[in-house]
């Protein structure tokens, strides 16, 4: 058993690290169940602040989430009666191939029909191709196919926007289409079913948004350019002048030093520290060709020694400033961090910027390695906790008690192998 | 320059100090009417509790997402907790002026010591511009890539029960279990994460107005899928532009807040000279500044244990030569003069990694298409492996120095065998 005080600090620095890595993983879930959402079947509808679109914008619309007219139904249920007819009539003269092809179209559709939600494409863009043939769906009004309608010569381009908007109309009785080639069913289904997969690129952000974005980001570029310029200068002088003012009405006898910069002093130091205990390593690992590279070793080695030293001394100065100030802690010993510690950024910084990524593969390995690197930072903390709260207790307590090996193995499971293994101890008897 | 200017606008002095408050005012979140900024010059007591809260809104950290976009949260503590919390941040960043610390806690006077500090706080860095970056709309996807973005989005946490009483130390390597296991699973929602954004970027290929992003975020998606959503998102992007617009009318009229603040500066009495003790309390910052103490400390000797040796092994060795060598001494003294002092620099002017710091919109672009602005994914993960290398070295060296210390401490009871699991 530890006892108690080092325990209480041990586990609040755990839980501290459990916290925030539950914290990370909230937000994750939120995002989550968004991103899965929209990638589900759902009705899409322009928000109801843009105003009735015109007529030249329909075309590009997503669908609105009423059903097809009768009308429509009924000219796309004798279309796809006639062209079953013109298939019929062309397979009995055509060759294997083409009836291959129709047949194997026609078996795609029985496979996918099952699920509404994953249209194939094919399927889309064949009805597509024979809805184009005919009039734009909204006046739909005759059926001139039969024998063009085959679709295999005509599967339009992918990329073919414009067909593939007036076929998003079209597409809607889709799976009416499929259904009636499979089940002969006289009621197509007509599901307003929406994926993005299919229908993605329909979309069209309504106009008062993109307006909104659009001034957003012209105002925040204007942002930050007024940060330099003649009346800035000014208004520093008077904000400086003013900080003199203050500090000069008030009676207080302080060093001027407030906790928040103790605080970012003691980062600084700790990374000080980690740069000049690398450079030290690099230098005792480099093997000397010559005399020139052993001295300029050895004036390394002083130099980060002059160095460390006056970082101490820095140590000690902030030790007093602490101890002489009594400074008072803040409230939840975690809030000085939320001041901004990114004050580093200068210009342009508050316009927004892009993170360009090629390939989804691309964006997971920098996930992965964004949280690899968070995870390791996280790790050393704790190494240095622990080791800083453990050992003493190594050292203090009777080797040979009966809690001491216990410990030993549990120190070095936690501090030499991250918690994972463990090591065995066995009592070296001498062989009698 | 500036004193001419306002010299000759001093008959518009009188219009200009309202607009500058009012645009003040509209810019901050909860800012008060510009009344209770007039109030406040003359210490009148209904001032204060606007100033109280707006100081707490500015000086406390953001709830989690953004989404809440309200002010005034159904959470926020009530006025004398606000009180509290204000007196010791404005504590610990330094607030020069006693006086604030005497004022009540009931929060109802001393509104003219909070537009003080209030003035403190705009005067001394980038409040506005880093009050404007917290609530900023997001539009675009993002991951988080710089540690103080993940701390800030954290907000305040819950009240934790502290564990009291001794603790067994399998206790300990429970927890380490269960953080291991939590980051994996972090990992692996991250890696789910980033497959469905790269399929809806894919899917909504060339929707977007604004060519160079080329195609949706979630949250403009989200917008056809939830319309009253993206009312509510527009409202804020609306908002937003208009606090935008007043920070750049402020800017403006800046010099004449500055000039009237001095006046309010002069309204108040002197500060009696004798220092009041306060109670000491030991800080929170203490332990963090010992840790540090002794790294370095350790890091002292152990460089005067490698450097002293060396230095009489070169002494003894490198007697007798001659002038040249003086010349060959100095040079050398420079260049390490000059390796040094770029490695404090490292430290001293922040982080190299600066181009990761702030938000940034994902947009997925082909690998062949042409440049424009933006940071390329696959530079950051080089910056990013370099960055991983460095600290598994780290951990690597403070993993070894243990097993050397235990090592060490294990010699005291002989007659045992260590050993080591597999895989070492």
């Amino acid at each position: 058993m530890l006892p108690a005080d080092c325990s209480r600090r041990l586990v609040a620095e755990l839980r501290d690290a459990l916290d925030a890595c539950a914290e990370r993983q909230r937000q994750l879930e939120r995002s989550l169940r968004v991103s899965r959402r929209l990638l589900r079947t759902w009705e899409p509808e322009t928000p109801a602040a843009e105003p009735a679109p015109g007529p030249e914008t329909n075309e590009e619309v997503p669908p609105p989430a009423c059903t097809p007219s009768r009308q429509e139904l009924k000219e796309l249920e004798l279309l796809t009666q006639a062209l079953e007819k013109a298939v019929r009539v062309r397979k009995s003269m055509s060759k294997a191939g083409e009836r291959h092809k129709a047949l194997s179209l026609k078996s795609g559709d029985a496979a996918t029909s099952a699920s509404t939600a994953s249209a194939p494409s094919r399927a889309s863009s064949q009805a597509g191709s024979q809805a184009s043939e005919t009039k734009p769906p909204r006046g739909a009004h005759q059926t001139t196919v039969p024998a063009r309608g085959l679709p295999e010569g005509r599967l339009p381009s992918v990329g073919d926007r414009t067909r593939m908007a007036r076929g998003a109309r079209a597409t809607k009785p889709g799976p009416g289409l499929r259904d009636q080639q499979i089940t002969a069913s006289a009621a197509p289904q007509a599901p307003e079913a929406f994926t993005l997969k299919e229908k993605g690129i329909l979309l069209k952000l309504p106009m008062a948004y993109r307006k909104a974005a659009s001034q957003n980001s012209r105002l925040w570029a204007q942002f930050s350019s007024t940060q330099t310029s003649d009346s800035r200068d000014a208004a520093t002088t008077a904000k400086t002048q003013f900080l003199q003012k203050m500090k000069m009405t008030s009676g207080w006898p302080g060093s001027g030093l407030s906790a928040a910069e103790v605080e970012a002093e003691v980062g600084l130091l700790r990374k000080a520290c980690s740069l000049l205990r690398w450079r030290m390593e690099e230098e005792l690992s480099a093997d000397p060709a010559d005399w020139m590279q052993e001295y300029h070793c050895l004036l390394t080695l002083e130099g980060l020694q002059a160095i460390t030293g006056r970082c101490l001394h820095r140590v000690q100065e902030l030790r007093a400033a602490v101890a002489g100030q009594q400074l008072k802690p803040w409230p939840e010993g975690r809030c000085p961090r939320a001041s901004m510690p990114c004050e580093g950024r200068t210009d342009s910084s508050w316009s927004p910027q892009l993170l360009l990524y090629s390939s989804t593969k691309e964006l997971q390995t920098l996930a992965a390695l964004r949280l690899r690197v968070a995870m390791l930072e996280q790790q050393i903390h704790l190494e240095k906790v622990l080791m800083a709260e453990l050992f003493p207790l190594v050292s203090t307590r009777d080797p040979q008690g009966p809690s001491w090996l216990v410990l030993c193995r549990a120190v070095h499971s936690l501090l030499c192998e991250g918690g994972e293994r463990f090591l065995t101890i066995l009592r070296d008897e001498p062989a009698d | 320059m500036g004193r001419r200017r306002l010299r000759g606008h001093r008959g518009d002095a009188v219009g200009a100090l309202p607009e500058a408050i009012a645009a003040l005012s509209q810019t901050l979140p909860a800012g008060p009417s510009p009344e209770i900024f007039r109030r406040a010059k003359f210490d009148r007591p209904e001032a204060a509790p606007a100033l109280w809260q707006l100081l707490f809104r500015v000086l406390s950290p953001l709830p989690a997402d953004g989404a809440s976009a309200s002010p005034a949260s159904p959470t926020s503590p009530a006025l004398e907790a606000q009180v509290h919390l204000v007196k010791s941040a404005l504590r610990s960043q330094g607030y020069p002026r006693r006086a604030l610390a005497q004022l009540p806690e009931d929060g109802s006077q001393g509104s003219r010591e909070l537009l003080l500090a209030l003035a403190w706080l705009l005067a001394r860095g980038p409040l506005l511009e880093q009050l404007l970056a917290q609530t900023r709309v997001r539009l675009g996807d993002e991951i988080p890539l710089c540690e103080c973005e993940a701390l800030a989005s954290a907000g305040p946490l819950p009240p934790r029960q502290e564990a009291d009483g001794p603790v067994d130390i399998r206790h300990l390597q429970w927890l380490m279990g269960k953080l291991r296991f939590q980051w994996r699973n972090l990992i692996t929602s991250q890696q789910e994460q980033c497959a469905l954004l790269g399929k809806i970027h894919s899917y909504t290929r060339g929707c977007h107005s604004d060519r160079s992003l080329g195609h949706l975020s979630v949250a403009e998606t989200e917008l056809f899928r939830d319309p009253e959503g993206g009312r509510q998102l527009l409202q804020r992007l609306e908002s937003e532009n208009a606090r935008l617009e007043a920070a750049l009318v402020w800017w403006r009229q800046e010099l004449v807040f500055w000039k009237w603040m001095d006046t309010v500066l002069g309204a108040c009495p002197l500060e009696a000279s004798q220092p009041t003790f306060l109670p000491r309390i030991p800080t929170v910052g203490a332990s963090e500044l010992e840790l540090v103490a002794r790294e370095l400390q350790a890091l002292h000797e152990e460089l005067r244990g490698v450097a002293e040796p060396r230095r009489v092994a070169w002494e003894a060795r490198a007697g007798g030569w001659g002038p040249e060598w003086t010349a060959v001494q100095r040079a050398s003294q420079e260049a390490v003069g000059r390796e040094l002092a770029t490695l404090q620099r490292a430290w001293e002017q922040g982080e190299a990694l600066a181009q990761t710091h702030g938000p940034r919109r994902l947009v997925k672009r082909d690998a062949g298409a042409s440049g424009g602005p933006g940071l390329r994914a696959a530079e950051l993960i080089g910056v990013l492996r370099s960055r991983e290398t460095c600290l598994e070295a780290v951990l690597g060296r403070l993993q070894t120095r243990c097993w050397q210390e235990l090592t060490r401490l294990a010699g005291a009871r002989p007659g045992l065998l260590w050993i080591l699991p597999p895989g070492r």
